[in-house]
Formats: C-alpha cells, sequence, structure tokens
C-alpha cells in the first residue's frame, strides 16, 4: 500500500470518527430544537411531540446516527430541522461565500508572507527584521475578533467601506465591473481581518525556515562561487525550505471553510460561520454536523495534498 | 430587417409585461376592495428593513419561527384581522361576518372579485382548502391547536362560493380572533402537493418566485441565501386608498439579514435600512444622540404586552431534584421575595426607564383587559421581614437567613445569557435579596439549556422568564394560567389542580374563554389576575416599552404595541416627495 493510499485511509477513518464525536457532543447539549415551541402557550405538548417524531428525535442516538450516514450518501447531508430542506442545499452556497472570502485571504496572505519573510532572513538583526519580529508578535497576540471590531469601528466612524454584508443591496443593476468593485469593497473588512490574523504565522515560519537553510554549508558554497543573491535566495535556498512551508500551506488549505467563521459573524459575511452559529444556537443538530464534518473534510484534504506535495518536492520521503 | 424588427418587439412586448405585472392593476368594478383611511401616498420606492435572521421558511401553515412569519405576514392576508393600532377585529378577506346566538357558528361573507398574487380568482374553495391543511394532523401545523376548540376541531363547510360557515364545538369567546394570520392558501397551488403528501416540503426558502402565490401586499421576487429576501408589489392587492389608488405605493420590501441588535443599529445609523424594529434602551439613547442630523424618529410605544418574571420551582418533589428546598411553596416567602424587590430599580437600571413595574400579568397598556384595580405595593424590607418571621424564618448574628430547620436560606436563579437585560435584573434581585439574608446565585446559561431545565429535567430553583407579547386577549395565555396547562411552568404536569388557588383559577379561565359577553368576561378575567397576583405563582417584575426608529421621510409609519409592531400597515407605507433624504429607499 503506498503513502497516499495509506493517508486518504486514515483521513477515512478520521471523519467517521469526527463524525461519531460530533454526534455524541451534539447529543450531549442541552436542549432541542422544539424546546423553544414549547414557551409558545398556544401549542400543545402533542404538536411538540409529533413534530420531534416526525424528525426522528424521539429515536435513539445510534439510529438517528445510521440515519444521518445515510443520508449523506444520497448527497443530503441529514435534514435541517429549520429549513425543513437537505442540509447540502444550506451549506452549498454558504460555503461558496466562504471559500471566496478564504481563498482571496489565504492568497494575499501567502503572497505578502512569502517574500516578506525571505527578505527579512536575508537580513537578520537589522531594523526591518526586528520592526517584523515586533508588529507580528503584537498582531499574534491580538485576536481576530478584536481586530475586526477595531476594523469596523474605523469604517463606522470614517463612512469609508461599507459596514457589513456581501453586497450591496443594488448590486444585481450594477454592470460588470461595478459588481467587482461592490463585491471588493465588501471583502475589505473580513480580508484585512483574516490576512492580519494569518500573516505573522506565515511569516514568522517561512523567516525561521529560510534563515536555518541559509546556513547551510550548500549555501556558503553557493555563495562562494558568487551565484547572485536573489537566484540563491530563490533557486536555491527557498526550495530547501519548503518543507515545513508545505506542511503550513496544507493546514492553511484546510483552514479555508473553518478559519472565517467568528469574521463572518462579526463583519455579517454570508458564509457558513452565522449558518453555523444560529444552528448551535437552534440546536439544529445536522446543520450542525453538516458545517463541522464539511469543515473536517477540507481539513483532511488539505492534509493530503500537503502529503502529496511533500511527495513530490522531497525525495526523503519518496523513499520512506 | 424583418427578423429584427419582430425580435425588437418581443423585446418590447417582454418588457412591457415585466414592468406590467409588479405595476398596481387599476380596480375591476367587480372586486371589492378595501378602502383604508390613511393619508394618501405616492407610488414608488424600496423600503429596506433590518431583520435578525433569515426566513426558514415561506410556508405560512409550518412557520414557527418570528422571522419566518414576519415575511410570509407580508405576503399573505388573513379573513378577519386584528387592528394593531386598535387591538380590535376588523374585516379583512372576508367582507363582514355574523355569529349565532348561542356563539357556536360563523357565517363570514367573502370579498368578491378577489385575484391571488398570480392572477388567479380567490373564493370559498380556498378558505375550505387552507383550514383543511391547517387542521390535518399529518402537518402538525403549529396553528392547529389554535383551531381545536373544545377538544374538537373548528368544522368549516363552503355555503357558496363566497360564503363560508365555522363551526365551533363550544362558544368560544375570542373566536374572531384566530382567524388573524391565518393566512389564505392558494389551492390552485398547492393542492396538488397536499394530496402527494408533499406539503410540508413546499414553498420553502429556495422556492421558485412563480411558484408561490398569497393575498398579502407583496409577493416573493428574490432571495439571496444568508443576504436578503426581496419581495414585489402584489399588483391585485385587495385594498385601496381614498382616492381608489391600489395599493401598496412602494414597489419593494426588502428584508436585509443583519445579525445581531448592535449591527442593525450600525445599519440603520448608515442609512442603510429605513426601519428599526424594536431596540433595547441602550441602543434606543444611542440612536437618539444622533436622530436629528441622522434623519431618522425614535418611537417610544410605551409599555408591551410581555412580562418578565421570577419563577420558583414548584414541581413535585419527585419529579425535581430531591434536595430542592420547600421554601419556595410557602406563599409568605414569595410575597416576601416579591416585597423585597425593587422594581423601580430594574426600570431604571436595566431599562433606562423605558419600561413600567408589574406585579400582575396583564401589562398595562392592554387597556381592554389589565385590572386597574390590582394593588401595586411599594417596595417594603420591612414587610417582607415580617412576611419571614411569620414564616417561621429567623436571622443568624452575621445576617444570613434561616429557615425553622436552621438551614440558611441560598439558592440560584437560572437565566438566559444571551438576554443581557435578564441577567441585569438577576443581579439586581440578588443584591435584593442579599437585604434579607437571602444568598442568591446567578446562573447564566444559554437558552436552550435553560429551557431543557424548566421543561425537561426541573434541576433548577428560580428562574427569570418572559411571555406574552401575541395578543391582547387572554385566551391565547390558556396554557399558562390552566393547571393542565403546557406552559404551567411553575408545576408542570398537574394531572388537577395543586391547590385551592389553582382550582380556582382554573374555572374562572375556563368561564370567561366560554363567555360571550365583554362585561361579564372582563369581570372574570379581573378575578384571574386577582388570584394569580395574590398567590404569586410568578413574581411579577417588569414589562420593557416598545421602541422603534424610522426614516423621517417614511409616511403613514404608525408602530403598534401588537406584533408587527412595524410593518402591520405596511401597505400604506410610502416615502414623502422631495424629501431629500433616500436612506433606505431606492429614489
Amino acid at each position: 500500500m503506498n503513502y497516499l493510499t495509506r493517508r486518504l485511509i486514515h483521513g477515512i477513518m478520521l471523519l467517521i470518527g469526527a463524525s461519531i464525536l460530533c454526534f455524541l457532543f451534539a447529543d450531549f447539549a442541552p436542549g432541542s430544537f422544539f424546546d423553544e415551541i414549547k414557551l409558545n402557550p398556544q401549542i400543545s405538548p402533542e404538536t411538540v411531540a409529533a413534530l420531534r417524531s416526525r424528525y426522528g428525535l424521539d429515536q435513539p442516538m445510534p439510529v438517528r446516527y445510521v440515519r444521518w450516514a445515510k443520508s449523506v450518501f444520497r448527497g443530503e447531508w441529514g435534514y435541517s430541522f429549520a429549513y425543513n430542506a437537505p442540509v447540502r442545499s444550506l451549506l452549498a452556497v454558504r460555503a461558496g461565500n466562504t471559500l471566496l472570502l478564504t481563498g482571496v485571504a489565504t492568497f494575499l496572505a501567502w503572497l505578502i508572507a512569502v517574500p516578506w519573510g525571505i527578505w527579512i532572513a536575508a537580513h537578520p538583526g537589522r531594523g526591518i527584521d526586528r520592526l517584523s519580529m515586533g508588529s507580528t508578535s503584537v498582531l499574534l497576540s491580538v485576536p481576530e475578533l478584536v481586530l475586526a471590531l477595531g476594523l469596523l469601528y474605523l469604517v463606522v466612524r470614517t463612512h469609508a467601506l461599507p459596514v457589513g454584508g456581501m453586497v450591496s443591496l443594488r448590486f444585481d443593476q450594477l454592470g460588470r465591473w461595478s459588481k467587482i468593485r461592490d463585491l471588493a469593497t465588501h471583502l475589505v473588512i473580513p480580508v484585512t481581518t483574516l490576512v492580519l490574523a494569518n500573516l505573522p504565522i506565515i511569516l514568522r515560519h517561512v523567516r525561521s525556515s529560510m534563515m536555518e537553510v541559509l546556513k547551510a554549508p550548500f549555501i556558503q558554497a553557493a555563495r562562494g562561487h558568487g551565484i547572485s543573491k536573489a537566484s540563491l535566495l530563490f533557486h536555491y535556498a527557498l526550495p530547501a525550505a519548503a518543507n515545513p512551508l508545505i506542511s503550513l500551506f496544507g493546514f492553511s488549505m484546510g483552514g479555508l471553510l473553518s478559519g472565517s467563521l467568528l469574521v463572518e459573524v462579526v463583519t455579517g459575511w454570508p458564509g457558513l460561520g452565522p449558518l453555523l452559529l444560529e444552528a448551535t444556537m437552534s440546536r439544529d443538530l445536522y446543520v450542525v454536523v453538516g458545517v463541522v464534518m464539511s469543515s473536517t473534510l477540507f481539513m483532511i484534504l488539505g492534509n493530503l495534498l500537503a502529503d502529496a506535495m511533500l511527495l513530490a518536492a522531497d525525495p526523503r520521503v519518496r523513499m520512506q | 430587417m424583418r427578423r429584427l424588427a419582430w425580435l425588437a418587439a418581443l423585446v418590447l412586448v417582454l418588457g412591457s409585461n415585466s414592468l406590467a405585472r409588479s405595476s398596481p392593476q387599476p380596480a375591476q368594478s367587480d372586486e371589492e376592495l378595501q378602502i383604508t383611511d390613511g393619508e394618501v401616498g405616492r407610488y414608488g420606492g424600496s423600503l429596506v428593513v433590518g431583520q435578525a435572521a433569515e426566513p426558514k421558511t415561506l410556508n405560512p401553515v409550518t412557520a414557527a419561527d418570528v422571522r419566518s412569519r414576519e415575511v410570509i405576514g407580508r405576503m399573505m392576508a388573513d379573513l378577519i384581522h386584528i387592528n394593531r393600532d386598535s387591538q380590535r377585529t376588523e374585516p379583512a378577506l372576508a367582507k363582514s361576518w355574523a355569529a349565532s346566538r348561542d356563539g357556536r357558528v360563523f357565517t363570514l361573507k367573502l370579498r368578491r372579485g378577489l385575484r391571488f398574487s398570480d392572477d388567479q380568482p380567490f373564493d370559498a374553495d380556498d378558505v375550505v382548502f387552507s383550514f383543511q391543511v391547517y387542521l390535518d394532523e399529518k402537518i402538525h401545523s403549529p396553528q392547529r391547536d389554535l383551531l381545536i376548540v373544545g377538544g374538537k376541531p373548528i368544522a368549516v363547510q363552503k355555503i357558496d362560493s363566497y360564503t363560508v360557515r365555522f363551526t365551533l364545538a363550544q362558544p368560544y369567546a375570542a373566536a374572531e380572533r384566530i382567524f388573524d394570520s391565518l393566512a389564505m392558501l392558494p389551492r390552485h397551488l398547492l393542492e396538488k402537493a397536499y394530496q402527494e403528501n408533499r406539503f410540508t416540503q413546499v414553498w420553502n426558502i429556495n422556492e421558485s418566485p412563480a411558484a408561490l402565490a398569497g393575498m398579502g401586499p407583496f409577493r416573493l421576487k428574490h432571495y439571496v441565501p444568508g443576504q436578503r429576501v426581496v419581495l414585489e408589489r402584489n399588483p391585485y392587492f385587495w385594498k385601496m386608498d381614498q382616492k381608489r389608488q391600489r395599493l401598496p405605493y412602494l414597489d419593494e420590501l426588502v428584508f436585509l439579514f443583519v445579525g445581531n441588535e448592535e449591527a442593525q443599529v450600525i445599519r440603520f445609523q448608515a442609512g442603510d435600512t429605513a426601519i428599526m424594529n424594536r431596540v433595547n434602551a441602550e441602543n434606543y439613547i444611542l440612536l437618539s444622540r444622533d436622530a436629528q442630523n441622522g434623519g431618522y424618529g425614535l418611537f417610544d410605544l410605551g409599555p408591551s404586552l410581555e412580562y418578565n418574571f421570577l419563577l420558583f420551582n414548584l414541581n413535585d418533589a419527585k419529579a425535581s431534584r430531591a434536595n430542592r428546598p420547600a421554601w419556595f411553596s410557602d406563599l409568605r416567602f414569595r410575597q416576601a421575595v416579591s416585597s423585597a424587590i425593587d422594581r423601580e430599580g430594574i426600570v431604571k437600571l436595566v431599562y433606562a426607564g423605558r419600561a413600567v413595574p408589574l406585579w400582575g400579568n396583564v401589562s398595562p397598556s392592554n387597556q381592554l383587559w389589565v385590572n386597574q384595580s390590582l394593588p401595586h405595593p411599594a417596595r417594603s424590607l420591612e414587610h417582607a421581614r415580617e412576611l419571614l418571621k411569620a414564616a417561621g424564618f429567623s436571622w443568624r448574628g452575621d445576617g444570613r437567613l434561616m429557615d425553622g430547620k436552621s438551614q440558611t436560606v441560598e439558592f440560584s436563579i437560572i437565566v438566559s445569557s444571551s438576554n443581557n437585560q435578564r441577567t441585569k435584573i438577576a443581579t439586581i434581585i440578588q443584591d435584593d435579596l442579599s437585604k434579607l439574608g437571602m444568598d442568591v446565585h446567578v446562573v447564566p446559561l444559554e437558552f436552550r439549556a435553560l429551557l431543557d431545565r424548566v421543561f425537561q429535567t426541573f434541576d433548577y430553583d428560580a428562574a427569570i422568564m418572559g411571555l406574552g407579547g401575541g395578543d391582547a386577549d387572554p385566551n391565547p395565555e390558556m396554557n399558562v394560567w390552566l393547571s393542565s396547562g403546557s406552559t404551567h411552568l411553575w408545576h408542570l404536569g398537574e394531572t388537577k389542580p395543586a391547590t385551592d388557588w389553582e382550582a380556582q383559577l382554573d374555572q374562572l379561565m375556563q368561564q370567561q374563554m366560554v363567555e360571550l359577553k365583554y362585561d361579564r368576561r372582563k369581570r372574570l378575567y379581573d378575578q384571574a389576575q386577582q388570584v394569580i397576583a395574590a398567590n404569586l405563582p410568578y413574581v411579577f417584575l417588569a414589562t420593557p416599552n416598545i421602541l422603534v426608529g424610522a426614516r423621517k421621510n417614511l409616511a403613514n409609519f404608525k408602530p403598534a404595541v401588537l406584533e408587527p409592531n412595524t410593518l402591520w400597515n405596511v401597505e400604506q407605507l410610502y416615502f414623502r416627495e422631495g424629501s431629500g433624504a433616500t436612506a433606505g429607499a431606492k429614489p
């Protein structure tokens, strides 16, 4: 059995395990979706019991789990009590919005962090390096939530950008370029928050990996052969420093569906975050399980991607 | 060239059709339209309203959540409607009705010539079909229980195309009011799904606009998941203004999903939305600072119909936690707690003065039913101490209160962690009761965890909750006060009244339910309020005022105490000409 097949089987086992745990934890949580209806004096307990029965909530947990697993194979991912609709249809649109946000933010974070990290690794101890390390320390200590709230506060005071949502109300009436501009202006706050939250981690990884490689004898030898600095950094040092960065990149890919949930809630981005929050609060069990499982799936796929990239990039992994 | 001309003609025809589809249709001579008494307005504009969450369904029969009902209510209409301003019933799709002498039979005359929003006629068959669906046990509509009177479903019979007869198993005092908010369904669109047992799956939130039709002022235009739902004018709506212009005036009504109240305030201040539907006192004060320059007005409508209360767990010890203290069952203990609570302090500190203290279950804004003679005793720690002494309590040297078995009085109050106001109330009560030597712990719980303890496990000492707010009539509250009621929270699942006063309350509530004369019914309900206030199953605390806001250029805006507070007359709302400010409005 080759390396990737083994990793794939591990991934599937992990998915099954995560789904069982997710069901167990959701079952442990006190209260159910239909509890709030009980507060309505005009609805009888018989009606509440009938509704619970319709959605199988009167069944034991293993029976519900098997039903849910069957619905996953049918492509429905369970059934939402609140929306009275398959979970997949709810997740599809919102996952697209989340991927747009996290995709842009991840791309920008890597685009900025890699050259910046290489640059400061090549100039250790200088002013720019110290400034970068200091500012990233501050950013690492500030929670995403505070970053988002701070940016929102600035926007509310200055009226410089839209204060929430994904597009303007008149989006449908705009031309193609105006639509792109409208979407871009709405992306600014959540993307900036996510970039500021992720950039320090990537930057520090790039810097430390590069600094380690730049001390290696083969780089000293290459330098002695008179190879230009740019070529030394990008053609020799960067490939050698790639392994930990590939793992981190896989982790970034894995977090595409789950990395922005809190920011989405704060900035009113219509992704999976607000859906998960509302479903958790209302105990819409299968929506919660659906969001968690899709995030887990992405995490596993991201790690698989990293493994595949490592396999391609590093002959030592192939040897193992 | 000829092809081009045909194409141009086709585009013109299609274009004019799509415009005509949502523009108001001229009134036909055979249409029995209702004339409204609001200020005559002008057509146009798009009203944007912030909403905390998106609707979960557009199916009026299965919808159980407030957000869905808010949207559905603007697309649907009922036979008899409760006017949110006067709080009395008025004709809607039924132009008139007559009740039999014994109050069991209601004959409703429908307006003639009306059409659904898809241009299909409305008649008695739609009414009979609608009630058939609501009453169907397999559908489990949350409204079904409303239509069971005296243990039997209401019988619905078509007399002719525009006359329907409703027969009740027993007289029912609020019979006219049960028609309110029961949306009439288009049989031509839904009968097939109903016969194929697919009814609960239709009209979900992703439904195509063409598959939906109603009798309300608006109809579905499009829905963007997680962002907004856009409604457009129903060109066949059955109301018109004094100038015989068909309503509604607005081209579009947009529900923008904004999340929490704070985000809604920001969007309202930024001019993204035109109506702020209920804010808390803190946000009201925040908004009032900028009201002059912000182009909006704020309205304090006075106390709402809801009541917040402290609930003691009086459930049977077997069903409840074994070590639950017995003090709660002692009326003098509950009276002492009530006497020690600083209700005025709650009004000032929690609601910034925008609330009223309560000593009974009916809000003072419910002028038809409130018992004005209920006593409003001032806060008195002295009186509270006397009551406790009389009940066998005493004080230790350090001031701690002890019961007759020398056990210190210590208990917890659970409260919803997502409701800041109730959490603040709990801390004020904690402080008030500490002055009597009681050791009270406030335990904020996630809302459903709280409900689980109150309804399922009974694992709590006391809780702060709120009820009411729906209708002004007493009957929706039957299940709260009847000992067998499903929301008889202090003691759930009673098979027979546990106390004499509960038996008396049962009798009074049953009597008022079937009494058809208002005066006699009021007397019975006054007595019921006296029994409740005297025995304190709930220690009533306060009811917050209803606080709303709207753009100044929005005319005919008449917010009401009854829900929906701001959009109940949405068909009459319009944007004033030349008002400049177009916030929340498409000019």
